[in-house]
């Protein structure tokens, strides 16, 4: 397997749009392993078109872009429908829907001018009328995607194909913020009933879907089986060169795998890491490995007065205490769960979100380096000479071997005489005991949804409320944080930008707010004669897939 | 025997009510439906919004009497995964796994009743000796590793089987079945083995046990001393009377295949209704879970007034007991 790395984004923009893009436009270094293309074939099938068959392990809930906020149904309703905007291989914005897009003087918002003579799968034609529409739908009380549309607050139509989304403060990250914000034909979606997307009863939308994207949908059976079809009319040009792809939802690995290896299905993501070298092994498949943009991290109580699963009787949350949390981050040896547990294909992480994404410090690229012996002098310092005992958290089928990463770290903080009894349950169940302050440590996974260090500063640092710092389950709390959020959201010099986020990541590596781990890595299985683009937000983007 | 038929069914009435009761109260615990519905960026607000509109924020028992309320007036509610209704969804998976669950009945049945018999008359042959043990690893290995075995045997190694699904399916009006093509067929082989397996183990083992009894009573005896034929002693007079708790193990065993099929769904991603209630707990779909519950039990309760009945049928004595 052969890995490229694809700095460059392709330059097809038009000028007024690449000048704005500087503010928005993704750091191109995320590492090459994540963005790579596999570019070896074998010769066994003729190189025309196919039908292409594929599996996941989760199956999209609904065909509706508004209903549900999740990646497997975004991931799949990508290659239906189409927003303003879309991300490239290497995940820079590009122009989709709109050709170009420009800040409104005074930072009043965003103008998008759109792409003329695109059509639906139904022969409609795309115009202003269904951007504002989609943007009512999707912001509407029922859709669960409108926490992207929180800062806009107005949308105004200019001409058929310009329309401005206002702000109230400026805001440079928004034309990336929504590229998942999928466009739907207003008359479509009015003349069957699906003006909102469906809250307790399926709508027509849930089953049945009309984008302007590359495939249409041909065939849903939920569950069992969704058929797509190339859209002949898309106005792109089509890179792929499939007649058919038909996603079958596979919910138990080993099945999976032997319908890979059966050579039933053509591709499989993911696929655990233990059976990587089972595929490689043989003939006519391989194994595309990459770096997911989740970043595994220990999160801590910090406003619990006292430890909650502790054995003997303290009188303090030790936790409160920042070199025990320093502690905690010296005894983990990052590098041996990569190579152990993660068969080294995990990255160790600094920060709350990967190297490569825009805002990532290059200032606090350094975690602390593993050292016992300095962990226990902490400890002592803080008073904890014999160490305590105290709960950890852990989902066990949310993250790649979670329960195992657990456990390992509860190894090693035993090395230092705390002990952590590991609590490990299913994701259904998690974040309830999470919110209920059921925890004195947790494990935590995140993936920034805008690909920038925003997102993460929104909902893992800020102090908790009904908005903001809504996953800072700990209740982590610093005033200068606080203050910071806001200015980084809207300021627009990147220079500045990145030296208020700078103070941030300082903030939090200084108090140790959470502990990252490592980054996650990505792991798609498939046939030798398949090539495809693995994106690092795990997307599988059908546009991309040749199969030879 | 119309009023043993209906006096059945009202009790079977009660029997759905309480598993419904059972199940509804242990769903608290199976997890918060609300995360696994929104997105993380959906905001907390947004979050009890939906929570309050599901009705998720009332008591207890106002939910279940709601739910049952419904349920009898035939509504079932919608799933809160894919919105779907209920009723149909299960519908829809009902055929895959009533014909998948009837094939390993029929296998089990081709296989085991002949095997048992022939055990019973060689209990010292060669033959029988390895035919039980070969039984014995069988019940003794789970269901999920047979699968996997069997579909890396067959499915990878010799490719000679599809690995997973139902292959093509025909539709009969809204029955959907894989039972009248090839590949239909071809898919059955692997899961309705594995399905089929314990019950053909236990099927032959109580055709053996009940065969080797019955051969000692003393009606045949005297049949063997009267100088009847050995085909018809073994056949007509042995083996009809070894089939009574046969047919009551079998059928109720049939309720458990039903019910029980969720691993071997699991591990061919065969789409019955096991399936959709394992991806139904993934997802905290309580209505669906409630639903599939309640269907199941009704499904006990119908297979066991059909041993019953069949009960009649086979034996005399109870006909001559019911119409006393």
């Amino acid at each position: 397997m052969m890995v490229l790395n694809m700095d460059k984004c392709p330059d097809t923009l038009p000028q007024a749009a690449a000048n704005h893009r500087e503010g928005v436009m993704f750091r191109t270094t995320f590492s090459a392993a994540a963005i790579a293309v596999s570019t070896t074939a074998l010769s066994a099938f003729p190189a025309a078109a196919e039908s292409f068959s594929w599996a996941g392990t989760t199956d999209p809930q609904t065909m509706d872009p508004h209903a549900v906020n999740a990646a497997p149904v975004l991931s799949f309703l990508n290659n239906i429908y189409e927003g303003l905007v879309r991300r490239g291989p290497d995940m820079g914005v590009e122009p989709s829907l709109a050709t170009s897009w420009e800040a409104l003087p005074d930072g009043a918002g965003w103008r998008f001018t759109l792409r003329e003579g695109v059509t639906f799968h139904d022969g409609a034609a795309f115009n202003a009328d269904d951007v504002i529409f989609s943007y009512e739908r999707a912001a509407s009380e029922a859709s669960d995607v409108r926490s992207w549309f929180a800062p806009v607050t107005e949308v105004v139509r200019v001409d058929d194909f310009t329309v401005d989304f206002l702000t109230a403060a400026p805001n440079p990250l928004f034309p990336g913020s929504i590229a998942n914000f999928m466009i739907l034909d207003s008359d479509w979606a009015a003349g069957n009933g699906a003006e909102l997307p469906a809250r307790d009863a399926e709508n027509f939308a849930t089953r049945n879907a009309n984008g302007t994207g590359p495939f249409s949908l041909a065939g849903r059976d939920p569950g069992i089986e969704t058929r797509l079809v190339p859209n002949e009319g898309w106005w792109d040009m089509a890179e792929h060169n499939l007649t058919e792809a038909v996603f079958t939802p596979i919910g138990n690995p080993a099945t999976g795998l032997a319908a890979l290896l059966s050579g039933e299905i053509d591709f499989i993501s993911p696929i655990p890491l233990q059976d990587v070298e089972q595929v490689e092994s043989r003939d006519g498949f391989k194994v595309l490995s990459g770096l997911e943009t989740r970043v595994i991290m220990l999160g801590f109580g910090h406003d619990h007065e006292t430890l909650k699963y502790s054995e003997e009787t303290t009188d303090a949350n030790p936790f409160l205490d920042a070199r025990v949390r320093l502690a905690v981050a010296q005894a983990i040896d990052v590098a041996t769960i990569d190579r152990v547990i993660m068969r080294d294909a995990a990255e160790p992480a600094s920060q709350l979100l990967p190297e490569g994404l825009s805002g990532w410090s290059a200032a606090h690229a350094e975690r602390p380096t593993f050292d016992a012996e300095a962990a226990k002098t902490l400890l002592a310092e803080a008073g904890y000479p014999d160490g305590f005992s105290f709960g950890l958290m852990c989902p066990n089928d949310r993250y790649i071997n979670d329960e195992a990463v657990c456990r390992a770290v509860a190894s090693m903080l035993a090395r230092v005489g705390i002990e952590a009894n590991v609590n490990a349950m299913p994701v259904r169940g998690y974040w309830d005991e999470l919110r209920s302050d059921n925890f004195d440590m947790y494990l935590l996974g995140w993936s920034p949804g805008t690909f920038d260090a925003e997102h993460p500063i929104r909902f893992l640092a800020h102090t908790p409320n009904e908005r903001l710092g809504t996953w800072n389950f700990g209740g982590f709390s610093s005033a200068r944080i606080d203050e910071l959020l806001e200015p980084i959201q809207q300021e627009i010099d990147e220079a500045a930008r990145q030296a208020m986020i700078d103070e941030v990541a300082g903030i939090l590596q200084e108090e140790v707010a959470y502990v990252p781990l490592y980054t996650e890595p990505l792991i798609w299985a498939m046939k030798e004669s398949v090539e495809v683009v693995q994106r690092p937000d795990n997307f599988f983007m059908l546009r991309w897939v040749t199969v030879n | 025997m119309v009023a043993f038929i209906l006096k059945r069914l009202v009790q079977s009435v009660f029997v759905m009510l309480a598993v419904a009761f059972l199940a509804f109260s242990l769903f608290k615990f199976v997890g918060d439906p609300i995360s696994q519905m929104t997105g993380v960026e959906t905001s907390i607000e947004d979050q009890e919004r939906l929570r309050e509109e599901l009705g998720l924020n009332d008591p207890f028992f106002v939910q279940f009497a709601r739910f049952t309320g419904d349920m009898l007036q035939g509504d079932f509610g919608y799933s809160f995964r894919t919105r779907e209704p209920i009723g149909e969804m299960l519908l829809s998976r009902l055929p895959a796994t009533l014909e998948l669950g009837t094939v390993a009945l029929v296998i089990s049945l081709i296989v085991g009743i002949p095997a048992g018999v022939y055990t019973a008359l060689r209990p010292r042959g060669l033959v029988s000796q390895s035919i039980l043990i070969a039984t014995l690893i069988g019940v003794s290995i789970p269901t999920f590793v047979i699968g996997i075995l069997l579909i890396f045997l067959f499915g990878v190694q010799l490719g000679w089987l599809p690995t997973y699904g139902r292959g093509g399916t025909v539709e009969i009006g809204w029955w959907r079945s894989s039972l009248f093509t090839v590949e239909g067929w071809r898919s059955h082989v692997l899961p309705a083995l594995t399905l089929g397996l314990f019950q053909l183990t236990l099927t032959m083992r109580l055709v053996r046990a009940q065969m080797m009894e019955v051969m000692r009573t003393d009606h045949i005896r005297f049949a063997i001393a009267r100088g009847v034929p050995w085909r018809s002693i073994r056949y007509r007079h042995a083996l009809s009377n070894t089939m009574i708790p046969v047919i009551t193990v079998i059928g109720l065993q049939f309720g458990g295949v039903i019910a029980f099929s969720i691993v071997t769904e699991s591990v061919f991603q065969w789409p019955g209704m096991g399936l959709l209630f394992l991806e139904s707990i993934r997802f905290v779909d309580i209505p669906v879970m409630s639903v599939y519950l309640v269907v199941i039990a009704f499904f006990f309760v119908i297979i066991n007034l059909l041993v019953d009945l069949l009960y009649l049928a086979i034996d005399p004595r109870l006909r001559v007991r019911e119409s006393v």
